[in-house]
């Protein structure tokens, strides 16, 4: 029992970390609108920075003025952050805000391992050292006293946020920045301070983490997921409740700990069951987001604003006849690099055609689409070696069982909307890589699982298989084909859904659910249904990868390219089948990404880093996609934008008249 | 004459490129109470937000008292003492209405008693989520918040919308009075033809974009016929009333 | 006859405010009824519990069945449609699409054709009519966005028409549209209902309400303060105290208001 209470308190301080990381996600949240992915990379570049300066890195300060200094840095921080993605980003969709600060998560983690190498770096502590024993066990000082500053500034922010003009101010610009303007507030200095407040709060919890880790470019940034599930249960807004759930958190992980040392505890493979606090963490949200009441926004709630239009297709058909010719003699002609990242760019299309469905035309954020793709992938896999079945039954029945994940994903969507959902489908993404593919039983562990090769009537059409291309190299254009056959029936099919009554069913779903349950349509149905659908393409695209790469272990469906992945289909244009296919052209290991490689010698953290960078300048030139952009022309309310768009004065008219209507609410 | 608190002159501005509102002159003085009609689709609302400044104007000008507005902010127009309740009202749904006379820049001070004695009905529902109430209440909270703030330019678009007869029938008679009291500009936009001619000194008719008609309010009230006249006169131009003669022909 | 709609005790609370504190309220078929009251008197929120978007206690018949427990899309399907004071028009949807949706509800089978063989669906002749009705054309391949705030609310009423329900509960349709507007709506709304569609209509337009409404009720605070034909209820001295103003002006600006408007129709008439 003692010892129980001991691993508790152990928890303490790891969880007030989980808070702090929590409070900022709330701080973007209030301030700026954003889901900010990249607050605990912020952390991270603080706690390198006190690293280097006190360490002989960059300089040797005594502890006090390289605090000092690394507070400096963090407001700075802060300030650069708003001025290049805040402000240009401000009447953004929250999705391309996401997005954006995910582009700047994946920068700041590839900048510092060019600057600093992959290995973790021992920052010098500034708390006191010593132990307190509890009910007979040490527990060191340093978990109260993490946890008490934090306390403290939870206690700040509270009342800032509560009884100040300030606070008021922030919220009310936040809602309505146009409304906001005709009072006299100026969201642009409120977003400010919000963004610097943010930052100087991460420094502080990077500082701190000292005692707990070491710096790297892994430890903090990632303590996003358990921090976004603690801002869910202060559903984004209450500082108070997400320090609570950030402390419970970390205390339950603890626990987990010790007890994962246990003879009980289940095992795989000699050890404790992989990813039993990732699942912890899933399990933590659903029960946040059932908390939540309501099933269809009610009067006076505040919609999140909307996604880039989605117009009906011209000519699909056409269009598909062409281009597919043009990547069938493509895959014949290429020499076999190039045809192989042309293959993966075909199926990434794929998977990205799921998202087109769930993002573009339902308006649910989803993360979880490459993990259902995994679920495919892995039964594919498991089908053949474990029961000696294969094509075409193993991924017909894979793709079934994608798709019933599917509908359980699509349950949540139910009562979360928007970015919440994409908190939560990330957990489940993150639940499903570590618990359910890292198990050798279901998954493929580290070493990985083996997929046999597709054959019908023992002819092998697989990558291996014997018609080679021109150059007389592997892979082979047949399996080339056979991704194109059903690329170009999945972006068909597609295509008719967004010009079908379901599809506009979806796309009604999308902008207004009350208007929709009022106009006769079910809108739980038409979700869950939405989401079945979209999980069958991503189960597809998921098997078609496991073929692809012959051997599959977690690390082949992981959720850092699961969120690339919404990344790449928002920038290239979410909304619409060429957006997919273009997405699919330079997504990670793309055609594109290849010949980068291949010519310029771009490759890994370089490409990381360029890759974010690239993302964040697109989303504020492109708006819609730039996919969408080419192939459907500039709506005239966006030409209108760049129009009237001049710098340093107010926003365009259309942009902001769009913004005087922009809090809709139910009355 | 002094000069006007607002002056606009050859004003343009859209914004899909197209123009939605052209070489459009307006003056409002201290004091007085001016009423912009016209049908719907005219540019009322488009004229409001290029002179509170969150629409641009394509050409011409925006004088406020004298000054030229065109490299003021919004918010810096809204400190100078301009203030729009937009269509829409212009609340914040997730404050409640006493948070929503807290609310303001430093300096700006609300004193809730003015508003809740324009509005009694609001001041039981002061802890209210603004979001929750209804309609007509939100529309007194966004005038009386605007009256309370004393602006030297108030525009008010669409004041009546969801308001009950009773309630328009007191408000306007509160905005003319206000007017005369402070000296204070206002620009009203309003559908109530009959009560907005009698409060208002002076009127404009917009229509499709262009002012066609200029007048004092008393010759207005007291001849209904030529704001129908110059209604009617443009109405049949445009495209609404094509199928209105198929209407009355079946 | 017994009425289509039928609303018997339709009490709603949030929290510590009553809303709604026993309304009853009926329907017939093709009849225009009208509902007035003071802002804030519950009249959105009685549109809100016979469609069922909010939790309310009583009963609501519909066409011979308790729908009282239904949510808010079987009522719909079952012929009872709505529009919104706020207007909530799907706003990534261009106008005609905005009626399309309402107008066709895709079955499994016809969802199977159009999305295997690219079929497009045909049913969408209801919502030109409600497009042709309310003089739409122009606007009906743009944004709702970009339509002003009159324009827009027609728009609302035009998706409610074009589902070809049986009763239409309008909320606020002439707020935002000028005095002619809001008499050339009344007159569509009134064929519309002699072709056999029921409404109810809550309007703060007196002009239009007590003209073109069959039957008018009153409700204040929640409560129901009277029910009758026009012209009686203009005439009510607690609806005049409560609702239209001072019985003199009031009186007379609404008979301006009348004459008006028969005017209009005689004009029309011609
Ligand atoms: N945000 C917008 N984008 C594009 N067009 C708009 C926008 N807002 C209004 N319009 C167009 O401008 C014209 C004038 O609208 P508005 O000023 O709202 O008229 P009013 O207020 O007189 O009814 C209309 O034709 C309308 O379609
Ligand atoms: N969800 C809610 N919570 C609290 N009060 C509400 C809520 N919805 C409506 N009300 C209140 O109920 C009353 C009736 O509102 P409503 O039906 O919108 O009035 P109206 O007759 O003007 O349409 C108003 O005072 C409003 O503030
Ligand atoms: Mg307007
Ligand atoms: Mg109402």
């Amino acid at each position: 029992m003692s010892e129980v209470i001991g691993f508790l308190l152990l928890g303490i301080g790891s969880g007030a970390l989980i808070s702090g990381v929590g409070m900022g996600v709330v701080l973007s949240y209030r301030g700026a609108g954003v889901i900010n992915l990249a607050v605990g990379a912020f952390a991270m570049l603080s706690g390198y920075f006190f690293w280097a300066i006190r360490s002989g890195e960059f300089a040797s300060i005594g502890t006090v003025p390289a605090v000092v200094l690394t507070l400096l840095f963090s407001a700075l921080l802060g300030v650069a952050f708003e001025l290049l993605v805040v402000r240009p980003q401000r009447s953004a969709t929250p999705l391309a805000k996401l997005i954006a600060a995910l582009g700047v998560l994946l920068a700041l983690q590839a900048a510092v391992i060019l600057a600093f190498g992959q290995s973790a770096q021992p920052q010098p502590t500034i708390l006191p050292a010593g132990n307190v024993i509890i009910a007979g066990v040490p527990v060191a000082w340093y978990n109260f006293i993490i946890a008490g500053i934090l306390l403290v500034i939870a206690v700040v922010f509270m009342a800032l946020y509560r009884w100040t003009r300030f606070g008021l101010g922030t919220r009310a610009a936040a809602e309505n920045q146009a409304h906001a303007m005709f009072m006299g507030l100026s969201p642009n200095r409120l977003s400010l301070a919000n963004t610097v407040l943010m930052t100087v709060m991460m420094g502080i919890v990077g500082l701190l983490s000292a005692s707990i880790t070491e710096v790297d470019s892994q430890t903090l940034p990632l303590l996003i997921v358990p921090g976004l599930a603690a801002a869910m249960f202060g559903r984004f807004t209450s500082f108070s409740v997400t320090f609570v759930a950030g402390v419970l958190m970390g205390m339950a992980e603890s626990l987990l700990l010790y007890f994962s040392t246990e003879s009980w505890f289940p095992t795989n493979q000699g050890g404790p069951i992989p990813g039993y606090d990732e699942l912890l963490i899933f399990i933590v949200l659903v029960v946040a987001m059932f908390l939540r009441a309501g099933k269809i926004p009610a009067r006076g709630d505040v919609l999140e604003r909307r996604l880039p239009a989605a117009p009906v297709p011209r000519a699909p058909v056409r269009s598909a006849l062409i281009y597919g010719a043009i990547a069938a003699a493509a895959l014949y002609f290429l020499p076999g690099g190039f045809r192989g990242a042309l293959i993966t760019s075909l199926i990434s299309a794929i998977l990205l055609l799921s998202l087109v469905i769930t993002t573009g035309f339902l308006g649910q954020v989803s993360v979880v689409q490459l993990a259902l793709g995994g679920v495919a992938g892995f039964a594919v896999s498991h089908f053949a070696t474990n029961f000696g079945i294969g094509f075409p039954w193993a991924p017909i029945m894979g793709v079934l069982l994608a798709a019933v994940f599917g509908l359980l994903c699509g349950i949540p969507a139910l009562r979360v909307r928007g970015v919440s959902l994409a908190v939560v489908t990330l957990a489940a993404a993150v639940a499903i890589e570590n618990f359910g593919f890292g198990n050798t039983t279901w998954g493929g562990g580290v070493t990985g699982s083996y997929v046999p090769p597709p054959s019908l009537f023992g002819f092998n059409f697989g990558p291996n298989a014997s018609l080679h291309g021109l150059d007389g190299i592997e892979p082979s254009p047949l399996f080339g084909w056979f991704v194109l056959i059903v690329l170009v029936l999945l972006g068909l099919f597609v295509c008719n859904l967004r010009r079908s009554g379901l599809g506009q069913d979806m796309l009604a779903v999308r902008a207004n659910e009350r208007a929709a349950a009022a106009a006769g349509i079910n809108v739980q149905y038409t979700k869950l249904l939405g989401f079945t659908l979209s999980a069958a393409v991503a189960g597809v695209g998921g098997a078609l990868l496991a073929y692809n790469y012959g051997s599959i272990t977690a690390d082949s469906y992981d959720t850092i390219t699961a969120l690339a992945l919404i990344a790449f289909a928002y920038i290239s244009g979410i909304t619409t089948v060429p957006g997919a296919i273009w997405g699919g052209l330079i997504f990670i290991g793309s055609i594109t990404a290849y010949a980068l490689q291949d010519w310029f010698g771009i490759q890994g953290e370089w490409f990381t880093l360029i890759g974010g960078l690239l993302l964040i300048l697109t989303l504020v030139q492109r708006p819609e996609g730039v996919a969408t952009a080419m192939f459907y022309g500039p709506r005239p309310s966006l030409r209108a934008l760049r129009l009237t768009r001049r710098g340093g004065g107010p926003p365009g008219g259309s942009q902001i008249a769009d913004r005087v209507g922009e809090a809709k609410v139910a009355s | 004459m002094t000069t006007p608190v607002l002056e606009v002159a050859d004003l343009s501005a859209g914004y899909t490129g197209a123009e939605v509102i052209r070489h459009i002159s307006l003056t409002v003085g201290g004091g007085e109470v001016v009423t912009l009609f016209g049908p719907n689709g005219a540019g009322k609302t488009t004229t409001l937000r290029v002179i509170s400044g969150v629409v641009r104007a394509s050409r011409g000008r925006v004088l406020y008292a004298g000054r030229d507005l065109a490299r003021t902010s919004p918010t810096a127009r809204a400190r100078a003492g301009i203030a729009h309740v937009p269509e829409g009202r212009g609340i914040f749904f997730g404050l409640t209405v006493a948070e929503h006379f807290r609310l303001g820049y430093r300096g700006a001070r609300i004193d809730p008693r003015v508003v809740y004695e324009y509005f009694p009905a609001l001041e039981p529902l002061k802890d209210r989520r603004a979001g929750l109430l209804s309609g007509g209440e939100q529309q007194m909270l966004a005038v009386g918040r605007a009256l309370a703030r004393r602006p030297q330019l108030l525009l008010l678009d669409e004041l009546s919308l969801g308001l009950a007869p009773l309630l328009v029938e007191r408000l306007l008679p509160v905005v003319r009075n206000y007017a005369e009291d402070s000296g204070c500009a206002v620009l009203l936009v309003e559908q109530h033809v009959q009560l907005a001619t009698e409060i208002a000194d002076r009127c404009y008719v917009l229509s499709h974009g262009d002012i066609v008609l200029h007048e004092t309010g008393a010759r207005l009230a007291g001849n209904p016929g030529l704001l129908i006249a110059s209604y009617v006169g443009q109405q049949s131009a445009g495209p609404g009333q094509q199928g209105d003669g198929a209407g009355s022909g079946g | 006859m017994t009425a289509l709609l039928q609303a018997s005790g339709i009490t709603v609370s949030f929290g510590s405010v009553q809303a709604l504190a026993g309304v009853d309220l009926d329907v017939r078929a093709g009849q225009l009824v009208g509902l007035i009251g003071p802002n804030g008197a519950g009249k959105t929120t009685f549109i809100d519990a016979i469609t069922g978007f909010v939790p309310a206690r009583g009963r609501v018949m519909f066409d011979g069945r308790d729908i009282s427990a239904a949510p808010p899309h079987v009522r719909s399907r079952l012929g009872l449609a709505r529009t919104w004071q706020t207007i909530e028009l799907f706003d990534d949807l261009t106008v005609h699409e905005n009626l399309a949706v309402a107008a066709t509800r895709p079955t499994v089978g016809s969802s199977l054709g159009e999305l295997v063989l690219g079929r497009r669906q045909r049913a969408e002749q209801h919502a030109d009519d409600a497009v042709a009705l309310l003089e739409l054309a122009e606007f009906a391949g743009r944004m709702p966005s970009e339509l002003p705030q009159g324009k827009r609310k027609l728009v609302g009423v035009a998706r409610a028409l074009a589902g070809r329900s049986k009763l239409i509960l309008l909320d606020e349709p002439a707020s935002g549209l000028n005095t002619a507007e809001s008499l050339d709506l009344g007159q569509r709304l009134r064929r519309v209902a002699d072709e056999g569609v029921a409404m109810l209509l809550v309007d703060h337009d007196m002009g239009l309400v007590l003209n073109i409404c069959d039957e008018v009720y009153v409700i204040d605070f929640g409560h129901l303060l009277a029910h009758g034909p026009p012209g009686d209820v203009r005439r009510n001295p607690a609806v005049l105290a409560a609702y239209l103003g001072g019985p003199a002006d009031a009186a007379q600006q609404l008979d301006g208001e009348t004459a008006a408007s028969s005017a209009e129709r005689a004009g029309e008439a011609q």
